[in-house]
């Protein structure tokens, strides 16, 4: 079954909601073993790379603040470490550090000192190497699904990129849409 | 055990109920109502109506995880993990699968929550009758035993459930699935509106389609609120806008000043009197203290959920039920049954890029039965049904491309230009004496309990449907004007339905039956079992609201009988 049809397949049943992440497949892809238990540490020292990495994926524009201001740079290692088996957390390490290696070679700097266009050139890249396997867990993959995640899930995500009604109280299943009306966050 | 004479007395009720879910719940309040003292035994933790549903009121920033489930969770419920139900959200309703571990001797995914209100918390809420082609199929193909009852045995009872529950749907005159007292049905959204119209037409009204009957409030009902289109019900609703024993029956049977209710209460096995020959009463373990004790009734409901129910019958042995209470027949543990689902179709609906939905509704749409009915013949018997429906989400098809960047979150944040629009289908099983439960020794839960085996398995019948469930539901959508479509089966296990059922069937020959036609044991007249366990067939609907009926068609006999002094 190809990439697409499997995300569709994800997406149907009652009410399906749909996901923009890849989170769902990649999961379960891997047999969890007992052994793969315990977080192997590391990352907190690493959120202020990732609140600018995510801010990349996920920048301010003109409707809404980016991620690193949604609090994703604590977000996601936090989510590695809890919610991911010792093996995936590995690659997201790994990936990590060669990823910030690469920033030095390339630019002389680290990431964090590069200007936007450098950052999305190092990101595009490994964007790139990713493509080639993107059911392959890389810590591109991985760091760009939890982007999307904690994005869509914190109060800036929800209230100001999409539109967020806590208590409806009401049906409608056909009402207007108007041009450029931002999504129900849910 | 030294029992002095003050506790016996402290410990005897009228009745005891097994069990705090749908059907025990239902119990509690009919029996209560009559007048008879009761005490409804809780394996789990209590839950409190509104104030224990914690995050019924959260925002999804306010879960750390996002919704997800961390490694020590899926460590400690690995069954429970196996499908979609259990989630950061509602994760206080799920067992501890190491605690209560089961044998699979084949793959059996059993979905529990241990705690007052049981699945009546998180359940799916679609509430559909049998109709008496459902009653008549076994007798009429000769797979299992026949139904000893008919529609007209339980249609008062259906009116009874519903208007105390509250079910909102739309009549619509269709055979296979009668129409009941309902409340104002929800809306169908614009999607579903066109493909209502489109497959009733198509098929000349041979198949229709439905908004789904839900035991969600579309209007104020009994003193609980309606439904305010937040679709967050497996938290726990905190308007008491669906069916829940909290919402419902537990107020109803609490004002009568009648029930006792003890959580943390595993019941281990029911007392049988040999001279009497019947129940006494049942042994309890406190889940907490470990501590083991008596209560004592005249009749005894079980209620426990089906496999729950069933392992209590098994394990209540005594010389004169040396196989299991009133397991004289040798049907009990067998003939277990669940939906298969998980396959069907799905795909694009354009032309409505000017419409979207306001609010959430926490329902979906329903076909109901029209296969192997009239002059449509199928190479397998039974038939299923769909649920499903029409939704437009946010943008997700750059998944593949890895994109990234502000235009590519402006336009996460939009909602995508086409709906989605799903049929899954939910397909009848047949009894099979084979697929059964039975009691592993060799295996201790953390009670030191012996621990169920479950062998049970789709086949050939199942596998067969399951074809037409996914190409029906392509044809449908097609014949829709919907483009992509897509057919679907991503597998399916006995349990994930979590409708299991059947392992006490009724009948109304004691040779191949456990209980009679008032889901009374043959062979012990105080003891009456009304939960999925009783079905000597699943149909392809959502089972609860019949066991509704069935339970509070039985008390109302249980307690004329035991007025009569018959039991």
């Amino acid at each position: 079954m190809d990439r697409r049809k499997a995300i569709k397949n994800i997406a149907i049943g009652l009410g399906g909601v749909l996901s923009a992440t890849t989170i769902g497949v990649l999961v379960k892809d891997f047999v969890l073993t007992d052994a793969a238990a315990n977080s192997t540490g590391l990352l907190t020292a690493e959120e202020a790379f990732l609140a600018e990495f995510s801010d990349v994926l996920i920048p301010t524009t003109k409707s809404s603040p980016g991620a690193k201001a949604a609090g994703v740079g604590t977000f996601i290692p936090m989510m590695i470490a809890e919610c991911y088996p010792t093996d995936i957390q590995e690659i997201f390490k790994n990936g990590m550090k060669s990823f910030q290696e690469k920033c030095v070679t390339s630019f002389g700097k680290d990431f964090q000192a590069l200007s936007v266009e450098e950052r999305i050139k190092m990101v595009e890249e490994a964007r790139k190497e990713s493509l080639v396997d993107i059911k392959k867990p890389s810590f591109f993959i991985l760091a760009r699904d939890l982007s999307i995640l904690g994005y869509f899930s914190s109060e800036i995500g929800c209230t100001q990129a999409r539109a967020y009604l806590p208590v409806p109280g009401r049906f409608d299943g056909s009402a207007e849409y108007k041009p450029g009306q931002k999504a129900w966050a849910t | 055990m030294n029992i002095n004479t003050n506790l016996k007395e402290e410990n005897t009720y009228d009745a005891i109920v097994v069990g705090s879910g749908i059907s025990g719940g239902w119990a509690a309040k009919e029996l209560t109502e009559k007048g008879l003292r009761v005490l409804m035994l809780e394996r789990g933790m209590n839950i409190e109506h509104i104030k224990d549903y914690d995050t019924a009121m959260k925002n999804p920033w306010e879960f750390k995880h996002a919704g997800n489930l961390t490694e020590d969770q899926k460590r400690t419920h690995p069954v429970q993990t196996r499908d979609y139900p259990y989630q950061e959200y509602n994760e206080k309703w799920w067992v501890n699968d190491i605690e209560c571990p089961y044998t699979e001797d084949k793959r059996f995914d059993w979905y529990r929550g241990f705690h007052v209100g049981g699945k009546s918390l998180m359940w799916g809420r679609q509430s559909y009758r049998f109709s008496d082609h459902n009653f008549e199929d076994n007798a009429r193909d000769g797979h299992g035993n026949d139904w000893p009852i008919r529609y007209k045995d339980i249609a008062a009872w259906y009116d009874y459930a519903e208007r105390f529950a509250g079910i909102s749907g739309q009549a619509e005159n269709w055979p296979l699935l009668p129409d009941g007292q309902f409340l104002p049905p929800m809306d169908l959204n614009c999607v579903e509106k066109s493909v209502k119209e489109r497959i009733e037409k198509h098929y000349n009204r041979t198949r229709i389609l439905t908004i789904g009957r839900t035991a969600n409030l579309t209007v104020p009902h009994k003193g609980r609120g309606s439904c305010q289109y937040r679709n967050l019900c497996s938290r726990g609703c905190p308007f008491g806008a669906y069916f829940s024993t909290q919402s419902s029956t537990l107020p109803a049977a609490m004002a009568t000043n009648k029930l006792t209710v003890r959580p943390y209460s595993i019941v281990n096995h029911i007392l049988y009197d040999k001279d009497t020959k019947k129940a006494k009463g049942v042994m309890v373990i406190d889940a907490e203290t470990n501590e083991t004790m008596e209560f004592y009734a005249k009749i005894v409901f079980v209620n426990g959920s089906t496999l729950g129910s069933t392992f209590i019958l098994l394990n209540s042995t005594s010389d004169a039920h040396p196989e299991g209470l009133g397991n004289a027949s040798g049907q009990l543990g067998h003939n277990l049954m669940d939906h298969h689902f998980r396959c069907g179709a799905s795909g694009s609906a354009e032309g409505f890029e000017d419409k979207y939905t306001y609010g959430r509704r926490a329902n979906g749409i329903y076909v109901p039965r029209y296969q192997n009915v009239g002059s449509d013949k199928r190479d397998y018997l039974r038939g299923f049904g769909y649920q499903g429906g029409a939704s437009r989400n946010p943008w997700y098809e750059e998944v593949a491309e890895l994109s990234f960047g502000g235009d590519f979150k402006d336009k996460l944040s939009l909602p995508a230009d086409t709906w989605n629009m799903g049929l899954g289908g939910f397909g009848e099983m047949l009894p099979y004496y084979e697929n059964k439960v039975y009691i592993n020794h060799d295996k201790k839960d953390k009670w030191g309990q012996p621990i169920l085996a479950i062998d049970c398995e789709y086949k050939e019948n199942e596998k067969k449907m399951r074809i037409d469930m996914m190409n029906d539901a392509a044809e449908m959508l097609e014949a829709s004007g919907i483009k992509n479509v897509k057919t679907y089966d991503k597998e399916c296990y006995p349990g994930m339905a979590i409708h299991e059922m059947g392992t006490a069937r009724m009948g109304n020959d004691p040779k191949t039956s456990v209980l009679n036609k008032w889901n009374q044991m043959h062979e012990v007249s105080n003891v009456f079992v009304t939960d999925g366990s009783c079905m000597p067939s699943i149909a392809c609907q959502n089972p609860s609201l019949t066991f509704m009926a069935l339970t509070a068609r039985a008390c109302d006999y249980a307690v004329k009988e035991l007025n009569k002094g018959n039991i």
